[in-house]
């Protein structure tokens, strides 16, 4: 049987294939140190990651999670898991207690790879996570405990050969948490097939060839950050750029030209902020290597696409997935003219739909629910203990996605806003109910509110609509209050940009909130049917 | 003057980590939760502790803690 084990391909295939010696990883630290480490490297150090696994008695088909800000340790911890056939999360690094508290709890995660300054968000709800058993610092040179090692030296001692098991294609793989309009976060889990369109999409959708220099700036915590900073860039033995600071202008710009990058793949919500960066001279950067500007996460506007052809002299290309289809499904690329605003077109093999509520097919030009036909190679396989989430995301055979889209003559899709209450945030989906959740732990507020409103930098900011106790007043001291709060509960994409104090949050008779009216108001838009709100 | 151990406690409060150190050269990338998004709970908390107000991304442009500690009290001697 073939092996299907994502990390075989991303590092032991590649050695195999004569790239042992090539550059697969350029890391460049916060303070600007850069260290190359090749595919044999990656593959040595995540053999070794591996060994660890099983040393500690970590069973294949066990959950781990990394909860690391972009450091190399993420990279080879990631690979190791999966070459150990463990189900391998990513969270991301400003997650709040509330937020890993459901990760690691429903998922039933085993071990966590962390760093000292993070373990004390674990270290306060561990009493709450039985299935916790191990957790490894990669920042402390000895052990602080039986149960909290140190990665160092664990990973000096393990040997750098593992035999990677010949992995079946139905294996599970790579888990995200994502977030829903009610519930907890729902863990998206994939199986090792996904690599099949993961390659495809970095072959046929970003052109990766034998010789870029690929970056894509996502956090490894969300779903892009995985399948296109690890896995489908590696699976083809490109070589990738990852650093160690985050947003800033003028290093992202020296990078691009002293690193000479041939590719970037990056966000809107960081395109809109370079637009807005009025002391930057981009007609000083010398970008001629860079073949192709991607972008993903939440609509492009078409003025940046404007943007860069005017001021970068570059395309970006729009590209359209979620974390449940694991892979780039719709996209603008390269050899397609591109429509500004739209999410480009379907790739081989993918086939959407437009739907109406009941199933039925609708026409060019009409607004429905984006489908997609079930099936595809990196389809996700279920939400981690929660079968009966995951079945109602299907119908006759469609996968529903959530989002309300359009397609028109000539086979482009473009978006039109989410069906549920959701909200997209510089491109992380943020649950109104979680922040409504966390905001009622305050002892100032009765009632909350949340919803989305447009952004023009963050497409869309959280705002909450709060009801006080009596006597309490609104100052800035307790705006400061909520917001840390949210932040240091939930993470800091969850912080509400606005709180508008009110008299009463508006539900209906059975107690729902009612945020399309709360939207409605905040917009100034026309209510609509108010039938159903109590009294 | 406003000294780098009155500065602390607001970095502790805003970071929810009570271990943190800081030194003037403390930067965004020595704190794990210091991101653009927290950097605007931090402006806000430092504006209501040492009563200032910051121009719309004047903290960004500071290279570290010194920077940032300089520019509190440049602005609390203008306030005189």
């Amino acid at each position: 049987m073939e092996n299907f084990n994502i990390a075989y391909h991303c590092t032991t295939k590649q050695c195999q294939a004569g790239l042992g010696d090539k550059v697969a990883m350029r890391w460049i630290s916060s303070t600007f140190e850069r260290r190359d480490y090749t595919f044999g490297e990656m593959d040595q150090l995540s053999n070794r990651f591996a060994n660890v696994l099983q040393t500690l008695g970590v069973q294949a088909g066990q959950v781990i999670f990394t909860f690391l800000p972009k450091t190399p340790e993420q990279f080879t911890a990631f690979l190791g898991s999966l070459k150990a056939e463990c189900i391998t999360g990513t969270l991301f690094s400003n997650f709040g207690d509330d937020a890993l508290l459901d990760r690691l709890g429903a998922s039933e995660a085993q071990l966590v790879v962390t760093r000292k300054s993070l373990y004390r968000k674990i270290a306060r709800i561990r009493d709450q996570l039985p299935a916790l058993r191990t957790v490894i610092l990669t920042d402390v040179a000895e052990d602080l405990s039986a149960d909290v090692l140190s990665w160092e030296r664990l990973m000096e001692t393990a040997s750098d050969e593992f035999a990677i098991p010949v992995t079946a294609p139905d294996t599970p793989s790579v888990l995200h948490y994502t977030s829903g309009s009610t519930g907890k976060p729902k863990g998206v889990l994939h199986c090792h097939r996904s690599i099949l369109q993961q390659s495809r999409t970095a072959r046929e959708v970003l052109g990766l060839q034998a010789n870029d220099l690929f970056w894509c700036t996502a956090d490894q915590g969300w779903v892009t950050g995985t399948s296109y900073g690890i896995i489908g860039p590696w699976s083809l033995g490109v070589t990738q750029l990852h650093i160690g600071g985050g947003y800033s202008p003028q290093q992202w710009f020296e990078l691009l030209q002293n690193e000479r990058i041939t590719v970037w793949y990056t966000a809107p919500t960081a395109l809109r902020m370079l637009m807005r960066e009025d002391q930057m001279a981009y007609s000083e950067f010398d970008l001629t290597h860079l073949r192709s500007i991607f972008s993903v996460g939440e609509p492009l506007n078409p003025e940046v696409i404007v943007w860069g052809r005017d001021t970068l002299q570059k395309e970006i290309y729009d590209t359209w997935f979620q974390t449940e289809t694991g892979a780039i499904m719709i996209a603008n690329r390269p050899g397609i003219p591109i429509r500004p605003g739209s999410m480009g077109t379907p790739l081989p093999g993918i086939e959407p739909g437009i739907l109406a509520d009941d199933g039925a097919s609708l026409p060019n030009g009409e607004h429905g629910n984006l489908c997609v036909r079930a099936g595809w190679d990196s389809m996700f396989r279920t939400y981690l203990n929660n079968d009966s989430a995951y079945a109602s995301k299907f119908r006759d055979g469609w996968y529903y996605t959530g989002d309300m889209a359009w397609r028109d003559n000539d086979g482009y899709y473009w978006f039109l806003g989410r069906s549920d209450d959701v909200i997209n945030t510089s491109g992380h989906l943020v649950s109104p109910f979680e922040v409504e959740s966390a905001l009622l732990e305050l002892p100032e507020i009765a009632e909350s509110g949340v919803i989305g409103a447009p952004d023009d930098l963050l497409f869309e900011k959280v705002v909450a609509f709060v009801n006080f106790h009596p006597g309490t007043e609104f100052t800035p001291e307790l705006d400061l209050k909520i917001r840390l709060h949210i932040a240091n509960r939930l993470s800091s994409v969850a912080i509400p940009q606005e709180v508008v104090p009110v008299e009463t949050v508006p539900k209906n008779k059975s107690g729902k909130i009612m945020r399309r009216v709360l939207k409605a108001r905040y917009l100034g838009l026309d209510t609509g049917d108010i039938s159903t709100l109590e009294d | 003057m406003i000294s780098l151990e009155e500065l602390t406690p607001v970095f502790k409060q805003v970071f929810d980590d009570s271990s943190i150190v800081l030194t003037r050269n403390s930067t965004a990338d020595d704190i794990d939760d210091w991101d653009s998004l927290t950097h605007m709970n931090l402006v806000i908390a430092v504006e209501l502790r040492f009563k200032i107000k910051f121009a719309l991304g004047e903290l960004q442009t500071l290279k570290n803690v010194g920077d940032m500690l300089d520019m509190i009290n440049k602005k609390i001697a203008k306030q005189g």
